[in-house]
C-alpha cells in the first residue's frame, strides 16, 4: 500500500504555515492618499487636484491638497477618515492643506484653508485627540479649537 | 448627574466674502431683540458656533492680526471686519439668519449619526481603580460595542497633575490597560482596541501643576 511520504510534504507545509502567519502589517502596501469621501453633492461641485478638475460625485475620494469648489447652485459634503464632517454651500472654495490621523503613532493634524463662500464644520476624532492640531484658516482669521475650561463639575463628588 | 464633556467638539459655520466681489444680498428679518446681530455688511466674515448633534457645545478661538475672540456660546457669532483689528465681540445671531446664510451648507452636511461615540471612566486618586459610578458604566460600554460592531476602539489613559510626568505616564498607561483588559475579557476583540496614554499632559479640566482634580483621572473610550 502506498502511503504519503510526510517528509516530502514537510517543506511545503512549513512554507504554507509561514505565509499564513505573516500578519497584515508586515505586508502593508503604500498608505492610501484618501483622506475623505464625498457623501453629498448637489448642483455644480468640483475637486481640483494637481491641476486636474474632477466633477464631484458621491463616493469620490478626497486627497490632501485637494481644493473643493462649488458653483452658484452647488453644494458638497464630505466625511474625513476621522469622522470630521465638512460641507460647502454655493459659490464656495476651500483647500485641505493637511490631514493626518494616526492614533497609534500619536500623529494628528487637520489644516483647512477656506477661500470664499459658506461652510459647515463638525469636528471629529482629530479634534478629540489633539484639538490643538486643528486649524481652520480664512483670509482674515485663524480659527482654533480651544482647550479645557468648560467642564461642569459633578456636585457632591 | 454625570459631568459633561464639553471639550473638543466644535460645530462651526463660516461665511466668507469672495475677495473682490461686492454685493451679497441677504434677506434681513427685522431683529426682535436689539442685541441680535445685524447682518454683516459686505466686508465682514462671519463665524457662528452651534451645538453638535448631541447638544454639546465646544469653543473656538478666532484670531486675526489684531487679536482674538473666544466663541463659546451656541448661536453666537463673531464677525471679522478689519483684519488688523480683533474680531468683533460675539453676539447672538437670529436662527432665520443662520438658515438664510448657511442653509445650503447645512443641508449638504453628511449624516452625523453613525459617527464615533465616546465614554469617560473615572478613577480613584492615584489608583488604577474605577470609581463606583464608573464601574456601573462598564456594562453599558460593552453593550454599545457589541451593538455597533465598531472598526476601532480607542482607549486613552490620563491622570491629574499631581506627581511627576514619568510617574503619571505610567499611571495613565496602567489605567488604559486596565480598561482594555476588561474589554477583552468581556469578549471584545483585542485587535480592535488601540491603547494610548498621556500622563498628565491632557487634562480635561485645566489646573495648575500639582493640583488634584478627580475629573482628570480618567480613561476615555472612543468607539468607532
Amino acid at each position: 500500500m502506498n502511503h504519503i511520504n510526510l517528509r516530502r510534504l514537510f517543506l511545503p507545509l512549513v512554507t504554507i504555515f509561514f505565509l499564513l502567519s505573516i500578519n497584515g502589517e508586515a505586508m502593508s502596501a503604500d498608505p492610501s492618499p484618501v483622506i475623505a469621501t464625498v457623501q453629498k453633492v448637489s448642483g455644480m461641485a468640483t475637486v481640483v487636484r494637481q491641476g486636474r478638475t474632477i466633477s464631484a460625485e458621491i463616493g469620490l475620494e478626497i486627497w490632501e491638497n485637494d481644493t473643493l469648489h462649488t458653483g452658484p447652485d452647488g453644494s458638497i459634503g464630505v466625511v474625513f477618515n476621522d469622522d470630521t464632517l465638512l460641507s460647502l454651500g454655493p459659490k464656495s472654495a476651500l483647500v485641505i492643506d493637511e490631514f493626518v490621523f494616526a492614533p497609534s503613532q500619536g500623529k494628528f493634524s487637520l489644516v483647512i484653508r477656506m477661500l470664499k463662500g459658506t461652510s459647515a464644520y463638525l469636528s471629529g476624532l482629530i479634534s478629540k485627540f489633539a484639538p490643538e492640531s486643528v486649524h481652520f484658516e480664512t483670509p482674515t482669521a485663524s480659527i482654533g479649537i480651544r482647550g479645557t475650561k468648560f467642564v461642569v463639575k459633578v456636585e457632591g463628588e | 448627574m454625570k459631568p459633561q464633556n464639553h471639550l473638543f467638539v466644535a460645530y462651526i459655520l463660516l461665511f466668507l466674502l469672495a475677495g473682490c466681489s461686492a454685493n451679497r444680498n441677504l434677506i434681513v428679518p427685522p431683529p426682535a431683540n436689539r442685541d441680535l446681530i445685524v447682518p454683516p455688511p459686505t466686508n465682514r466674515d462671519l463665524i457662528v458656533l452651534l451645538p453638535d448633534p448631541d447638544g454639546k457645545v465646544g469653543a473656538l478661538r478666532v484670531t486675526t492680526k489684531g487679536g482674538s475672540q473666544i466663541l463659546d456660546k451656541p448661536g453666537y457669532a463673531a464677525q471679522v471686519g478689519d483684519p488688523s483689528k480683533p474680531p468683533i465681540a460675539p453676539k447672538p445671531i437670529d436662527e432665520n439668519e443662520i438658515t438664510g446664510v448657511f442653509g445650503a451648507a447645512l443641508s449638504a452636511q453628511p449624516d452625523p449619526t453613525g459617527r464615533f461615540i465616546s465614554f469617560i471612566l473615572w478613577f480613584e486618586n492615584d489608583k488604577t481603580k474605577l470609581t463606583d459610578e464608573s464601574k456601573e458604566l462598564l456594562p453599558e460600554i460593552v453593550r454599545s460595542i457589541q451593538n455597533r460592531k465598531p472598526n476601532e476602539i480607542y482607549v486613552v489613559g490620563h491622570t491629574d497633575r499631581v506627581g511627576t510626568e514619568l510617574y503619571n505616564i505610567t499611571l495613565s498607561a496602567r489605567r488604559a490597560y486596565y480598561v482594555r483588559d476588561f474589554l477583552v475579557s468581556s469578549g471584545i476583540k483585542a485587535s480592535a482596541l488601540v491603547v494610548s496614554f498621556h500622563g498628565k499632559a491632557k487634562p480635561l479640566v485645566y489646573t495648575e501643576d500639582g493640583v488634584a482634580e478627580p475629573l482628570n483621572r480618567r480613561v476615555e473610550v472612543i468607539v468607532r
